[in-house]
């Protein structure tokens, strides 16, 4: 359990850590997410019999293993961020691998969580709690596709030797993304998942 | 030296909050594996959604690290759409 301790104090700023352009970003996607949640919420309260009923069709499980896989990835790309900030490219790239196939397993599991309701004959059309939650879980998906493809340009750009301890804005920019998807994910886990 | 040899083996506060982010979901879903509900359980599972949420914001994303505006504009998105949840939940109740 025992890890290397950064010998170099992380920055202060007056700004979040990477690109803030596309920090406006994050807090529209957060906006957008916060709008659905709440609209799953509302839904639930006028329909809870359903709504509760509804949600033990869904695999509680894949939702918690997905949950675990996404804070774990975060971790991973913490460390990426640390490597770089003490010039180690090569820690850093190897970090972003584990980033990104944590991402993969993500996608597999939730693949199967799909597969499984399509199988059972659940669609969008079932009823309310089935179209929020396959929206939901499916927007929440695309999400985290494009963030493996944010941190897949940042190892090919780390390969090349294009971020040092001085510059690696894109390295944090790249983390930034990925840690809201993980943000989301928290909140939906227990919205769509457990709640009842 | 013997210093830095010492600090090399310590965990890392991240590794920490990794760690409780982890026991945290688990607990969850737990909750979730006993069908427990009402406005009891709700309430601490929301709860700690947005311990976990201020943690990934503070330690993952870095933000206790800057100026405190963008922490508290985070802190105050989490705990508006979690408390609009718990709204919604208590109108279900009814």
């Amino acid at each position: 359990m025992s890890d290397v301790v950064s010998p170099t104090p992380e920055p202060e700023g007056y700004y979040p850590p990477g690109d803030f352009a596309l920090w406006i970003f994050i807090f529209a996607e957060l906006l957008v997410f916060g709008i659905f949640f709440l609209a799953y919420a509302f839904a639930r309260s006028a329909n809870v019999e359903m709504f509760n009923a509804s949600q033990l069709q869904i695999n509680q499980l894949s939702g918690a293993v997905n949950t675990l896989i996404l804070i774990t990835s975060s971790y991973f790309v913490v460390r990426a961020v640390a490597a770089i900030r003490v010039d180690d490219r090569k820690r850093c790239v190897l970090w972003l691998y584990a980033a990104i196939a944590m991402g993969a397993l993500f996608l597999v599991v939730k693949m199967v969580e799909f597969y499984q309701a399509d199988a059972a004959g659940i669609g969008m059309e079932t009823n309310t709690f089935f179209m929020f939650y396959l929206s939901l879980t499916f927007f929440h998906f695309m999400h985290v596709i494009m963030a493996m493809v944010i941190l897949a340009a940042i190892v090919l750009k780390a390969r090349r030797g294009g971020y040092s301890a001085h510059d690696h804005t894109g390295v944090e920019t790249g983390a930034s993304y990925w840690h809201m998807i993980d943000l989301l994910w928290i909140i939906l886990f227990p919205l769509v998942y457990v709640i009842r | 030296m013997q210093q830095t040899h010492a600090s090399n083996h310590r965990i890392r506060p991240c590794t920490w909050v990794l760690l409780v982010l982890l026991a945290l979901t688990l607990a969850a879903w737990g909750v979730g594996q006993m069908k427990l509900g009402g406005l009891t359980v709700v309430s601490a599972i929301l709860f700690s959604t947005l311990l976990k949420g201020q943690m990934v914001v503070d330690f993952f994303m870095g933000l206790i690290r800057v100026r405190p505006f963008w922490r508290i504009l985070m802190f105050s998105y989490l705990f508006i759409v979690i408390a609009l949840i718990w709204v919604a939940y208590f109108i279900g109740l009814d």
